[in-house]
């Protein structure tokens, strides 16, 4: 049960996608962000639409992954559109109706408001989810640390904080594993996980995350100690076996963004006053 | 000159030696030896071996490997980078998840150049004969390869000595009998020094020199066919002897005179089949 857990969620795959050089992922992904707040129009939404979904059929991920990366933000998406398409004020489509002794009414902004935050909600998930779909979270982590290491320069601990991703990442499954044993064992012995209220519930929890928390402790000073045999002392003067190098298609990816991105500026300031932009 | 080398080491670890772990040892290992250190639970060995590359320091006595003292801070990364260190729990000692990047880890350190850390990956890996799973997730490996793959990450360092703390007591047989074929390849190939610290008399056998400890003390320190003639004294502080040496401690309990001597099971059928050849002229 446990196992299935795949954290960050990464489908390995050999799409173009996938082998693009995580650091330039990372940079594309932001670059992408910010393109989506920048957008004003709907004709410059049309485009970015039509430019997320030729990513996701590149990315060779089944759509219904992508439609379920939605699924936890879907309260959100509802929340927006609903106070969207009733507060923004504007020209009306119909007289306000009064309800209660509320005025009721929906205006033509408040609509294509709500439209534009919900592309925008959508859009933005769906091409994260993208980023962590097709690169392992070991890239993700050195594409991180790679693109942050000049902040070291102002004493922030990059190498520190990657490390700290890479053990983490590296013991999930094992403590994933010893969870199931520990449950096993206490279900051998008679208890239930599943049975009674939730206080009841709660209190089961506690003879599995204690001999879990002392054994964590325990791996953390043996595996310290093996790190210290094998010479770790910090990110000073270390060097890295996986030398990332940009080929042409990270530049072609990064050209092809760029593009995108100045043709949705373009598109904002020709079309300004003709169609209708927020 | 000795390569590793403890001068009257003692240790406690509360800094009182009036109940020490390690009680006044000297004992100097030399270059390209294979012991092995022999004891029972609680009687130093594993505390020993923490001394041997600087994970403890001694609070009386002192430490040399290669020449240099392991008290002395600027030389530990050299020391370490000499003399590496296997634990016993494979799951606790392997830093990243992919198997080529963990091998990669020591020399990645030491700041080696990449191509060279390529390169000694690859050697370590093919050594061990672990090639075909370098990238493989290192959680889905089986005991024995998990070991086997943190002896790579050591020999990517390229160090002289190799320290096991009881690396095979968490594997099942099939892994014990892969690391230890991984051991002896390394000492007689390699030529790397081994220290295998080990509770098994079948893996202590295997070596060249058997030190045997007792409640912090070197008891016996020679060749395993010396050491396990003193089956009764072995016995006497909670140790077994090897198979073949048991039954021929067994034999000579029935006064049937058989030498003592016998560590391995081709050495005891010569001395069976040389007995019943006897028995039969007698006859």
């Amino acid at each position: 049960m446990l196992k299935d857990i795949t954290i960050g969620q990464f489908f390995p795959g050999d799409s173009l996608l996938h082998r693009l050089d995580p650091r330039m992922k990372i940079v594309l992904t932001v670059l992408y962000i910010v393109l989506l707040f920048v957008a004003k129009s709907i004709v410059s939404f049309a485009a970015v639409t039509v430019f997320s979904l030729i990513l996701v059929f590149l990315s060779k991920i089944s759509p219904k992954l992508i439609l379920k990366s939605l699924k936890p933000l879907l309260f959100i998406i509802v929340f927006t559109t609903v106070l969207n398409i009733f507060y923004v004020k504007g020209t009306p489509i119909f007289e306000p109706i009064d309800i209660l002794g509320w005025q009721f009414t929906i205006t033509y902004e408040g609509l294509l408001t709500a439209v534009v935050m919900v592309l925008r909600i959508t859009l933005l998930i769906t091409t994260t989810s993208l980023l962590t779909y097709t690169t392992s979270p070991i890239a993700l982590t050195d594409g991180i640390e790679r693109l942050l290491s000049p902040l070291n320069a102002v004493k922030v601990p990059v190498h520190e904080f990657s490390m700290m991703m890479t053990i983490a990442l590296r013991f999930i499954p094992t403590l994933i594993e010893e969870t199931e044993k520990i449950m096993a064992a206490q279900k051998s012995r008679g208890s239930t996980f599943s049975e009674g209220g939730l206080i009841k519930r709660a209190k089961a929890l506690i003879p599995i995350l204690v001999p879990l928390f002392v054994s964590a402790f325990r791996r953390a000073e043996e595996l310290a100690t093996a790190m210290e045999c094998r010479c770790y002392a910090g990110g000073k003067g270390r060097t890295r076996l996986k030398q990332y190098k940009l080929c042409a298609r990270d530049y072609i990816s990064l050209l092809t963004v760029i593009a995108v991105f100045a043709a949705t500026i373009a598109i904002n300031i020709l079309l300004q006053g003709i169609v209708f932009a927020i | 000159m000795a390569f590793i080398k403890t001068e009257n080491l003692s240790f406690a670890y509360d800094d009182d030696l009036s109940h020490a772990a390690l009680k006044n040892i000297n004992i100097e290992i030399n270059e390209g030896e294979f012991v092995a250190i022999l004891g029972h639970n609680g009687s130093g060995k594993s505390t020993l071996a923490k001394h041997l590359n600087g994970i403890l320091l001694p609070t009386e006595g002192r430490v040399t490997v290669d020449g240099m003292d392991t008290a002395d801070d600027e030389a530990l990364i050299k020391i370490r980078r000499t003399a590496g260190m296997v634990f016993q729990n494979p799951d606790n000692q392997i830093v990243a998840s992919i198997v080529e990047e963990d091998v990669a880890f020591a020399p990645e350190n030491l700041g080696i150049d990449p191509l060279e850390i390529r390169k000694r990956v690859d050697e370590a890996l093919e050594t061990v004969g672990m090639t075909k799973y370098k990238n493989h997730s290192a959680h889905m490996l089986s005991g024995g390869q998990k070991q086997r793959v943190a002896i790579a990450g050591l020999l990517a360092m390229k160090p002289k000595c190799i320290i096991l703390d009881e690396p095979t007591a968490m594997l099942d047989p099939k892994g014990r009998k892969e690391v230890m074929k991984t051991i002896k390849k390394l000492n007689s190939e390699e030529n790397i020094t081994i220290v295998l610290i080990t509770h098994y008399m079948d893996e202590a056998a295997k070596a060249k020199r058997v030190i045997v400890m007792n409640k912090g003390e070197v008891m016996l320190d020679d060749t395993p066919h010396y050491v396990f003639q003193n089956a009764g004294l072995l016995k006497s502080i909670g140790l077994d002897v090897p198979q073949s040496t048991e039954l021929m401690f067994e034999l000579r309990k029935q006064d049937i005179k058989v030498p003592l001597a016998v560590i391995s099971d081709d050495e005891c059928v010569t001395v069976l089949k040389e007995i019943l050849e006897e028995d039969r002229v007698t006859d």
